[in-house]
């Protein structure tokens, strides 16, 4: 692994630069919230995140995290959109990356730790986007995908801006409660673009998070998503099947829809809608089958300053309740810290 | 050949456009105290001919708009590349020129005339600190400060103006100015 992560580094540096506006900038981004429910949950966090040109064209992106939640076996997914809660500071991505554009062509090799690029996957589109927790097909214990997965490896895409393939080869290097073991993993995503629609088909070879001991076999899952956005309103889903370990499916899906129009002033309005099914053929009574419905806002209070807040229902998930009411607020500030 | 006859005689045109007395207009953008880049300073000019479409861009790179702050000249159009491997999605909804480009990925381009004069506040509602301005001016003669406040007005006929001031978060200043030659124009922001 150390091998293609050096390979795709070098390939980052060589080659001679085009002239670009150089640019470093940092971010810091502070939040705190609270669900309402069975689970009573509390959280506050805060990421500190630069990104800009670095050298010969290379571009940098590189996030650290401390977030802490009074939740403290990790069970609720409370707040979970995307950043972990472990309770110490967490490299989240920390990636070197390169473009090439060929023409109209385009090329791009990214190499480091970078989140699983299956699906609607980056940081940007789950977090404070208006959603407090993740989809139910994308959190750590519903038995398919995270956001908290991360790869340590190299990543290519190659195309044209209306269809592109991107490759992963890398290694588990998680940051959440799901750890998948440790051996090579791969995914591939095939991504067309046309007019207000882009539409991906994903697929992921990776190795089981849940205990070795009833675990085996690797995990595969395919899936697609869709976006389309007009006017100020944008529809994603996502719909994945396969099986997280051998003996066993996780079919789930996600539709969710994000509107913020011209009269809507500082608002931003948030509702999804999802499913999933964990089948255990052998042992039925280990299934899970999980219906939730969101409906929330952003609201932007002043620059930097907003609150998100979120109605839950939900059915299916042993523990927790039919209802939740989740209240975050969050502060992000920006700097350039060099232009020219 | 054909390309140094048509170089030759576009700068005969422009040359002829701006008047045999045209001169450069230099100035500086103060705000209080200290120097004000990112300002944008334009001349009243009713009667200048009509410009030439122009294309313009404004970059979506490194997760910001580049420039920050964009004038243009009424009717430019302007390119919106996305030159990160993350969507954007550009918006103007708050005044100034009203669009939405929806979301696009890498590579992709999309583009927007600005044909009525005023500003536009340009954001990207997936990342939420990507924050632009483009003003739209009904005039040949504008330019925009640099680092230093420093700004250039090239080919000004002579004669008296009504100039216009604008940086952001700032009330838009006006007054007149009239050419003297070696005369800059300092635009102050209290």
């Amino acid at each position: 692994m150390k091998t293609i992560v050096a390979a795709a580094s070098l390939a980052c540096v060589i080659h001679a630069s085009v002239a670009y506006a150089q640019s470093v900038t940092a971010e810091a981004t502070a939040h705190a919230g609270h669900s309402t429910s069975t689970e009573e949950v509390s959280v506050a966090g805060a990421q500190l995140r630069a990104f800009g040109d670095a050298v010969s064209g290379v571009r940098f992106f590189a996030e650290a995290a401390l977030a802490k939640s009074s939740d403290e076996d990790g069970d609720s997914d409370a707040f979970g959109a995307a950043y972990p809660y472990a309770g110490r500071v967490q490299v989240i991505e920390a990636y070197a990356e390169r473009m090439f554009r060929p023409r109209n062509g385009l090329l791009s090799i990214r190499a480091g730790r970078y989140r699983t690029p299956f699906g609607i996957s980056s940081g940007s589109e789950q977090g404070y986007v208006g959603f407090l927790r993740a989809p139910l097909i994308r959190y750590d214990g519903y038995y398919a995908l995270s956001n908290n997965f991360l790869e340590h490896g190299a990543d290519v895409v190659v195309g044209v801006p209306k269809l592109t393939l991107e490759a992963s080869v890398g290694a588990p290097d998680e940051v959440g409660t799901a750890v998948r073991r440790s051996d090579v993993d791969s995914v591939v995503r095939l991504q067309g673009f046309h007019g207000p629609f882009i539409v991906g088909v994903s697929r992921i070879w990776t190795m089981p998070y849940q205990d070795p001991r009833f675990s085996s076999g690797r995990a595969v899952f395919t899936g697609i998503d869709l976006r389309w956005m007009y006017e100020g309103i944008a529809l994603r889903g996502e719909w994945l099947t396969g099986k997280p370990f051998d003996g066993t499916t996780t079919t789930g899906w996600y539709v969710d829809v994000i509107v913020h129009r011209v009269r809507m002033g500082p608002v931003t309005a948030v509702a999804r809608v999802e499913r999933t099914d964990y089948d255990v053929p052998a042992r039925p009574s280990r299934d899970l089958h999980a219906t939730r419905q969101t409906l929330g806002a952003r609201i932007r209070i002043i620059e930097g300053l907003s609150a998100q807040v979120n109605v839950l229902h939900q059915s299916g998930l042993p523990n927790y309740g039919d209802t939740a009411l989740d209240v975050g607020v969050t502060y992000s500030i920006r700097r350039d810290l060099r232009r020219h | 050949m054909r390309a140094t006859v048509r170089y030759l005689l576009a700068t005969a045109l422009s040359v002829g456009a701006a008047g045999p007395q045209s001169a450069d207009l230099h100035g500086t953008a103060r705000a209080g105290a200290g120097l004000a880049p990112d300002a944008v300073v334009w001349l009243d000019a009713p009667n200048a001919p009509a410009a030439a479409a122009r294309r313009i861009v404004l970059d979506q790179r490194n997760l910001n708009f580049s420039p920050h702050v964009l004038a243009v000249r009424v009717g430019t159009t302007v390119d919106f590349p996305n030159n990160d491997r993350v969507f954007h999605n550009v918006f103007s909804f708050r005044d100034g020129k009203r669009f939405d480009l929806g979301m696009y990925p890498v590579g992709a381009l999309k583009q927007v005339i600005f044909d009525q004069p005023g500003l536009s506040r340009i954001f990207c509602n997936i990342h939420p600190n990507m924050a632009a301005y483009v003003l739209a001016v009904d005039s040949p003669y504008f330019a925009l400060s640099d680092a230093d406040g420093a700004f250039t007005i090239a080919s000004v006929p002579p004669g008296s103006y009504t100039y216009h001031a604008w940086r952001a978060g700032a009330t838009e200043l006006t007054g007149t100015w009239t050419s003297t030659p070696g005369q800059p124009l300092t635009v102050s922001w209290p």
